[in-house]
C-alpha cells in the first residue's frame, strides 16, 4: 500500500515538467481561444497580451461565427480545405501503403530503399515546400516545366499569380502526399513486420494469390495502423497551411496562393490575426473552434467505422 | 500416402559471419501410408525443419522427398496436398471460423461453388467438433477450440498428408490430453498419414503409430514407443523418453566384468563391444607397439582364441570348435615375444590361473585403461525398474520420500557418486523404506559408453 502511494507520487513528479508545459502551452491556449470565440469585437489592449479576460470586447456572443461563416473567403477555405484533404488523404494512404508492401517485400538493400524514402521525413517541411516551389517554378528555370518541355509540352505557371487554380492544385496535392510519405511508410512498414510470418506461410500452403494475400490477410491485420495513419493524415490535411505557403510565398495576400485560391482554414486563421480591424481576433479564434469541430466529428466518424473494420 | 524422405539435408547459411548451422543431414525416413508419426526431440534437433521441408515451405540443399512414387521435392507447398496445422495455428484473426476453414477452399481455381464450399467447412467443422463456434473470430475461442480449427483448415482441401508442428504445445495440461486424443481421433477417422513435431516425449509416445527420435540433425532411433522406450538405441534416447527421466550413474568396466562404486554388478557381456575392439587393427597396432611381433592374421587368431575363452558364456558353435581353438593356441605361442606373453597371463589370470608378476598385472591394467577396455561406462534404470534388495548392488542415500498417488518416490544419490536418482516403487512396499541407506537391484538396466552408445 505505501509502495503503490510512492509510486504515484514519483509517477506524479516525473510527469509534472510535460504536464507543465501541455498545460501552459496547450490547454490553456485552447480554453482562451474558446472564451475568445465569443467576445464580440475583442480588441487587443495595450500590453494586455492575448489573455482574454484583460482585453476589450463589447459583449458575449456568436457575433465571431457569424462574420467567420458568412464570410465568402472563409467558405472558400473550408471548400479548398474539404478538397485537399478528400484527394490527399486516400491518395497518400493508398501509395505509403502499397510502397510499404513493396519495401517490405524486398530482401537485399531494403535498408537503402528505407533510408532513401525515409529521408523527407527529416527534412524541414518548409524546405521541402521551397524546393518544391523552385521545381514547379516559372516557364523555363522549374525542372517540372523543362521535362514538360522536354516532351514537347507547353510550359505552365504552376505557382505564381498566373497559375490556373486547378494546375497549382496538383503542385499542392504532389507536395502533401510527398511530404507525409515517409513517416506513414515508416509506420505501416513497423505494423507489416508485426504480422506474424505464419499468415503468410498458411497462405502459401493454401495456394493463395498475392493480390488476395494483399487485400485478404495484410491490410486486414494492418488496419490498426491503417486507422491511425487515416485519423493523423485527416488531422495532418485539415490543419494544412505550411505546405501551401511555403509553395506559394508567405504574404497577407498570399495565404493561399495568388488571388486566395487555396487559402485553406489555417490560412485564414493566419490571415485574420494578420490583418488589422475590430474583431479580427474573435473571427480567428473562431474559425479555429470550428476548425476543431470539424476535426472532432471526422475524427469520431471514423472511430464508429473502425469499430466494424479494425482487428486488433 | 507414403513419405519418402531420402538423405534430406537442410543447411542454414550462416548470416554475418557466423558459421552455416546443419539443421537436418541426410537423414533417411519412410513413413508408411495411414500412419501417425511423431517427430520427437529437443529443440534444435530438426524436427520442425524436417516438417517444413515436407510441407514445401523450406527448399532442402540436398536429398530428395517423396509422395507415394511422385517425387515432390521441387513441387511448390500448394500442389503437394498437404495440410500444415502451426504451432500458433495462423489462424487468422479477421475471419470467422467459417470463414478460416473456407479460406484454401476459395483459392481453388476454377471457382468452387459457395454452397459447396459451405458444405465442405461445415463437414470440417463436424469432424474436429467445432461446428456450434462457425461464426465466432478465433480470439472468441479457448486454444484447444483453436486448435481444432486449424485442423479443419488444414483438412478443408483433403490433403494426402497432414502436419502438425507442436500441435499441443500452446495449450494447458488438461487441454493436452484431450487434444491429443482428438488429433488420434481425426487421424483415424480420415486415415490420412500424419507427422506431427513435438519435443514433448509422452505427447509422442501416446498417440504415435511410431515415433522418430532426432538430435542434432540426425535420427537416433525409429520404432514403437514402446520399442523405443525399452530398448533405447543410445544414452541420449534414454535420457529423453521417459517421466520421471531414467537415472544415469556411473559404473566401471573392468576386466570386461561391470562394476558399481567397486562391487561387481554384472560378469558378463562387456567383451568386445567396447571402444577397443581387440580383434581391430587398431588394437592389433597398440599391441605392436608394446612388443608384440607377429603379423596382423598371427594376431587375430591369438585374439580369438583367448577372447573366446574368457568369456564364460561360450557360444554353442565355439564349443563344439574348441579342438580348432587349442591348435591355434599353440601355433601363437611359438611367435609369442616376452611382453605379449605377459598379457596373456593376464588372462590367465582372469580365468583363475595363478599370476606370477605383479609389475605385469599393473601394466597390463594400463595397456587396458589406455585403450578403453576398462573405462568408465554409464548405468542407466528406469525409475520404475528398481527392486527393494538388502542384497541389491546399487546403494542409495535417500534424502526425500515424496508420496504421490499410488506410487513412492525414493529421491537420493547413488552413495560415493553425484549423480541423483528418483526411484518410484509401489506405495505398499513404502514400509521397507527404514534407513537412510537402501539397497537397490535393477530389474532391467542399460549400460552405455559415455560417449552415449548403448552396451548393454
Amino acid at each position: 500500500m505505501d509502495d503503490t502511494k510512492r509510486d504515484g507520487w514519483k509517477a506524479l513528479i516525473a510527469l509534472l515538467p510535460a504536464a507543465i508545459m501541455l498545460i501552459i502551452f496547450t490547454f490553456f491556449p485552447i480554453i482562451n481561444t474558446f472564451t475568445m470565440s465569443f467576445m464580440e469585437d475583442f480588441q487587443l489592449a495595450k500590453g494586455a497580451g492575448l489573455l482574454a479576460i484583460n482585453n476589450g470586447f463589447s459583449g458575449i456572443g456568436f457575433k465571431g461565427y457569424q462574420q467567420v461563416l458568412t464570410d465568402p473567403i472563409f467558405q472558400s477555405a473550408i471548400v479548398n480545405t474539404l478538397i485537399l484533404v478528400l484527394v490527399s488523404v486516400p491518395l497518400t494512404i493508398v501509395i505509403s501503403l502499397l510502397m510499404a508492401v513493396a519495401l517490405n517485400g524486398i530482401k537485399k538493400l531494403q535498408g537503402l530503399y528505407q533510408t532513401i524514402f525515409f529521408l523527407p521525413y527529416v527534412t524541414n517541411t518548409i524546405a521541402l515546400g521551397m524546393v518544391f516551389g523552385a521545381m514547379f517554378g516559372s516557364a523555363d528555370s522549374g525542372v517540372i516545366n523543362q521535362i514538360v518541355k522536354l516532351f514537347g509540352g507547353t510550359p505552365k505557371d504552376w505557382t505564381t499569380m498566373n497559375a490556373l487554380k486547378w494546375d497549382s492544385f496538383w503542385v499542392i496535392i504532389v507536395y502533401t502526399v510527398w511530404n507525409g510519405l515517409a513517416f506513414k511508410i515508416l509506420v505501416f512498414m513497423s505494423g507489416l513486420q508485426s504480422i506474424d510470418k505464419q499468415y503468410y506461410d498458411a497462405a502459401k500452403i493454401d495456394g493463395t494469390s498475392k493480390a488476395r494475400i494483399l487485400w485478404k490477410i495484410t491490410i486486414p491485420l494492418l488496419s490498426p495502423q491503417i486507422l491511425y495513419i487515416t485519423i493523423t493524415s485527416f488531422i495532418g490535411a485539415f490543419k494544412s497551411y505550411t505546405g501551401v505557403i511555403s509553395i506559394f510565398g508567405k504574404g497577407e495576400t498570399y495565404f493561399g496562393g495568388a488571388g486566395n485560391d487555396w487559402i485553406t482554414i489555417v490560412g485564414y486563421i493566419f490571415r485574420q490575426m494578420g490583418s488589422s480591424g475590430k474583431g479580427v481576433y474573435t473571427k480567428a479564434a473562431a474559425a479555429a473552434v470550428i476548425l476543431l469541430i470539424i476535426i472532432l466529428i471526422v475524427t469520431a466518424l471514423q472511430s464508429v467505422v473502425a469499430k466494424k473494420r479494425v482487428h486488433y | 500416402m507414403e513419405v519418402k524422405l531420402e538423405n534430406l539435408s537442410k543447411v542454414f547459411p550462416g548470416t554475418k559471419g557466423r558459421p552455416s548451422t546443419t539443421a537436418v543431414d541426410r537423414m533417411n525416413l519412410t513413413i508408411p501410408d495411414g500412419q501417425l508419426v511423431g517427430l520427437l526431440g529437443p529443440s534444435g534437433c530438426g524436427k520442425s525443419t524436417t516438417l517444413y521441408m515436407i510441407s514445401g515451405l523450406h527448399k532442402p540443399t540436398d536429398g530428395k522427398i517423396f509422395f507415394g512414387d511422385q517425387d515432390v521435392t521441387n513441387v511448390p507447398p500448394e500442389k503437394r496436398g498437404i495440410g500444415l496445422v502451426f504451432q500458433n495455428y495462423a489462424l487468422y484473426p479477421h475471419l470467422t471460423v467459417k470463414q478460416n476453414i473456407m479460406f484454401p477452399l476459395e483459392n481453388i481455381r476454377p471457382k468452387m461453388p459457395k454452397e459447396e464450399m459451405v458444405a465442405i467447412a461445415n463437414e470440417m467443422a463436424k469432424l474436429v467438433d467445432i461446428d456450434r463456434y462457425m461464426d465466432r473470430k478465433p480470439k472468441e475461442l479457448s486454444g484447444g477450440q483453436q486448435q481444432r480449427v486449424a485442423i479443419a483448415r488444414a483438412l478443408a482441401k483433403k490433403p494426402q498428408v497432414l502436419l502438425l508442428d507442436e500441435p499441443l504445445s500452446n495449450l494447458d495440461a488438461r487441454l493436452r490430453l484431450q487434444t491429443r486424443e482428438e488429433i488420434k481421433r481425426i487421424q483415424r477417422e480420415t486415415g490420412i498419414t500424419t507427422i506431427f513435431v513435438t519435443h514433448d516425449q509422452e505427447e509422442a509416445m501416446s498417440i504415435s503409430d511410431f515415433i522418430v527420435v532426432m538430435k542434432f540433425g540426425e535420427i537416433q532411433q525409429i520404432g514403437k514407443p514402446q520399442d523405443v522406450y525399452d530398448e533405447p538405441a543410445n544414452l541420449f534416447v534414454a535420457k529423453f523418453l521417459g517421466s520421471p527421466a531414467i537415472n544415469v550413474f556411473d559404473g566401471e568396466i573392468k576386466n570386461n566384468r561391470l562394476y558399481i562404486n567397486d562391487k561387481l554388478m554384472s560378469t558378463s557381456g562387456y567383451i568386445g563391444k567396447g571402444e577397443l575392439d581387440l580383434g581391430s587393427e587398431d588394437a592389433f597396432s597398440a599391441f605392436a607397439a608394446a612388443g608384440y611381433k607377429g603379423t596382423y592374421n598371427d594376431y587375430l587368431k591369438l585374439v580369438y582364441h583367448h577372447e573366446v575363452k574368457n568369456d564364460e558364456e561360450l557360444p554353442e558353435e565355439n564349443k563344439k570348435n574348441e579342438h580348432v581353438e587349442e591348435v591355434i593356441y599353440e601355433k601363437g605361442e611359438e611367435i609369442f615375444d616376452r611382453e605379449f606373453q605377459n598379457i596373456i597371463l593376464e588372462r590367465m589370470e582372469e580365468l583363475g590361473t595363478k599370476l606370477q608378476k605383479l609389475e605385469v598385472v599393473e601394466a597390463l591394467e594400463k595397456v587396458r585403461e589406455d585403450h578403453g577396455l576398462n573405462r568408465i561406462v554409464k548405468i542407466a534404470v528406469r525409475p520404475e525398474s528398481f527392486e527393494i534388495n538388502p542384497k541389491g548392488k546399487i546403494p542409495v542415500d535417500v534424502s526425500n520420500i515424496e508420496h504421490i498417488g499410488r506410487d513412492v518416490s525414493v529421491v537420493g544419490h547413488i552413495s560415493e557418486q553425484e549423480s541423483k536418482v528418483r526411484i518410484l516403487i509401489p506405495s505398499e512396499l513404502s514400509n521397507q523404506l527404514t534407513s537412510d541407506k537402501i539397497y537397490f537391484s535393477p530389474k532391467k538396466y542399460y549400460v552405455f559408453e559415455t560417449s552415449g552408445k548403448r552396451l548393454k
